[in-house]
């Protein structure tokens, strides 16, 4: 059974199309990472699943179960969950509010402790800050927070949206390096990304999108010697 | 000095009820970004609600809000569920249909008041509305001061509520990121009519309580709804210690305005209603606004 199946889903913002007949998968275990240009449809892609958006046509089915249309909440408690695009904590709670608070569900609320133990050792610094409000928070300290209160929810399925944007090189390289470690934990990752070389470096598998599209997917490693994605992505990225 | 000392303290007293008045409208724009202009068909429904309690069993209006808050709670409640969940979403403010779909409510409820208690001015009399206490040798009302008492405690019930509670904490987050609070799992339909419900019985409490102060007709309420305009505008519609603060400021203005000119207090509406313009034109951001403002330029400094 697969973890995530997207079937041919059109997305619209009122009368204008954002996402067009977009396809694929995600295997339980896998990272897969969803990448493309700014305004490619990504956030929309993923808002879409997320609940947020509702797609006019296609279909997503989590864990072999159709979820199309479903509330967000209803697949928080499933265990999709998404961190959103710029972090998005409530600036006037504090840290260790923003993570209690990603354990709203009922399951997520027992294990609401065990699970700050771990989202705290994943994140020393969080601790630190932890009655600081969230607005307080430097940008790399936020993301490991948005980070942090997805994990609080007991995801099955962690989705993040360009967890990276806007992070100097090394902060970058420290919340990959967590991305690793919670799929190392059992958590599937669907990772958007316009940071293209390093996601391809950390993913299992690749698709991207261009224009609402899907134009090219596969493994990551044949991705990134494919020359249209050097020619798009990794070009620039070199600069 | 005497008499400036007694007119903050009655500016203090009028500040607890103008806060409460005002947090129900603050609670429901936060979670849901609609004014509730049925605010002070509500005050006005609840005032009638006591007296109604009063008439027939004697009940003192204060106890009375045992009941009345409860009672408007689940009002506001099915309010929402028939009415308020059809409104189109807007993130950006109130939209057209939620005014009018709002004000509709207020005529709807004015005209039930009428059809029921008919236009005769009500009022509450109990064997303390006319007691005072002396004060620094001047005089505190009673009334006032229970109503200054039940205010205060209201707003620590809510704010404790606000920050304790799991639903108070979802509240506050759909507030401060509605889009963040759903990916956490929180039911915003049903958190918006949690925040319907609270508004709603706010406004109840404070309708009973103007009930003990003031005498009211099914027009009652109109004047204090532009009150509760002028300090959430002045506190900035989302913080807590903010909307205290405009309560405050407006209490402070209006009383010292018609103890040291010669405004006469017949004219207080319009006393809010420049203050709701000035903010609006000079200060759009309100206090808090200022505030950050002021900061910036020392930062910058
Ligand atoms: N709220 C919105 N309303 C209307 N159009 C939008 C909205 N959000 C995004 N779009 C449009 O949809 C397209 C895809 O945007 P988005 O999904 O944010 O792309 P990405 O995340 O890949 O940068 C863009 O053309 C963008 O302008
Ligand atoms: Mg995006």
């Amino acid at each position: 059974m697969k973890a995530l199946e997207v079937d041919g889903i059109d997305v619209f913002y009122r009368d204008v199309q954002a996402v067009w007949d977009v396809s694929f998968d995600v295997e339980p275990g896998e990272i897969v990472t969803l990448v493309g240009a700014n305004g490619a449809g990504k956030t929309t892609a993923l808002r879409t699943i997320a609940g947020l958006l509702k797609p006019r046509r296609g279909t997503i089915r989590f864990q072999g179960e159709d979820v199309t249309g479903m509330p967000p909440f209803k697949l928080v408690e499933r265990g999709l969950v998404m961190v959103p695009e710029a972090r998005q904590l409530w600036p006037q709670m504090t840290v260790r509010e923003n993570l209690e608070l990603g354990a709203y569900g009922k399951e997520a609320r027992k294990q609401r402790n065990e699970t700050l133990g771990v989202v705290l050792q994943m994140f020393p610094i969080l601790e630190k800050r932890s009655h600081q409000n969230a607005g307080t928070l430097s940008g790399g300290e936020q993301q490991m927070c948005a980070i942090g209160r997805g994990l609080m929810a007991g995801p099955k399925l962690l989705m993040l949206d360009e967890p990276s944007l806007g992070l100097a090189p090394m902060l970058v390289r420290q919340v990959f390096a967590a991305l690793k470690e919670i799929n190392a934990r059992g958590v599937t990752v669907l990772l958007v990304e316009q940071n293209v070389n390093q996601a391809l470096a950390l993913a299992n598998r690749g698709f991207v999108l261009e224009t609402g599209h899907l134009t090219l997917s596969g493994q990551t490693r044949a991705l990134r010697s494919d020359p249209r994605v050097k020619e798009k992505f990794l070009g620039e990225a070199a600069l | 000095m005497q008499k400036f000392v007694i007119v903050a303290l009655n500016s203090l007293l009028a500040a607890g009820l103008y806060a409460t008045m005002s947090y129900g409208l603050a609670v429901i724009y936060g979670v849901m970004r609609i004014i509730n202009l049925a605010h002070a068909g509500l005050m006005m429904l609840a005032a009638y609600a006591t007296w109604a309690l009063n008439d027939r069993f004697g009940l003192d209006p204060f106890l009375s809000m045992i009941i009345v808050a409860p009672a408007f709670f689940v009002l506001g409640m099915a309010l929402y569920a028939t009415l308020i969940r059809w409104l189109p979403r807007s993130a950006a403010g109130p939209s057209m249909q939620s005014l009018l779909l709002l004000f509709g409510v207020w005529l709807v409820l004015q005209n039930l008041a009428y059809a029921i208690w008919g236009g005769d001015t009500q009022s509450i009399l109990t064997p303390y509305t006319m007691e005072s206490v002396p004060f620094l040798g001047g005089r505190l009302g009673v009334p006032q001061i229970l109503v200054f008492v039940v205010s205060i405690l209201s707003l620590v019930g809510l704010n404790l509520v606000l920050r304790r509670t799991y639903l108070g904490k979802a509240i506050r987050a759909v507030t401060q990121n509605r889009d963040a609070a759903m990916l956490s799992g929180v039911n915003a339909g049903q958190i918006a009519a949690v925040a319907f419900g609270i508004g709603t019985a706010f406004a109840a409490m404070a309708g009973s309580m103007l009930s003990t102060l003031y005498a009211f007709t099914p027009d009652f309420g109109r004047s204090f709804l532009l009150k509760a305009f002028c300090i959430i505008v002045l506190g900035g519609m989302e913080s807590f210690t903010g909307v205290a603060l405009g309560a405050l400021v407006l209490a402070f203005i209006e009383n010292f305005a018609s103890a040291y000119t010669s405004i006469p207090v017949s004219y207080q509406d319009a006393i809010s209603f420049t203050l709701l313009v000035v903010v609006l034109v000079a200060a759009p951001g309100g206090l808090p606004g200022l505030w950050r403002m002021l900061d910036r330029r020392v930062v910058a400094r």
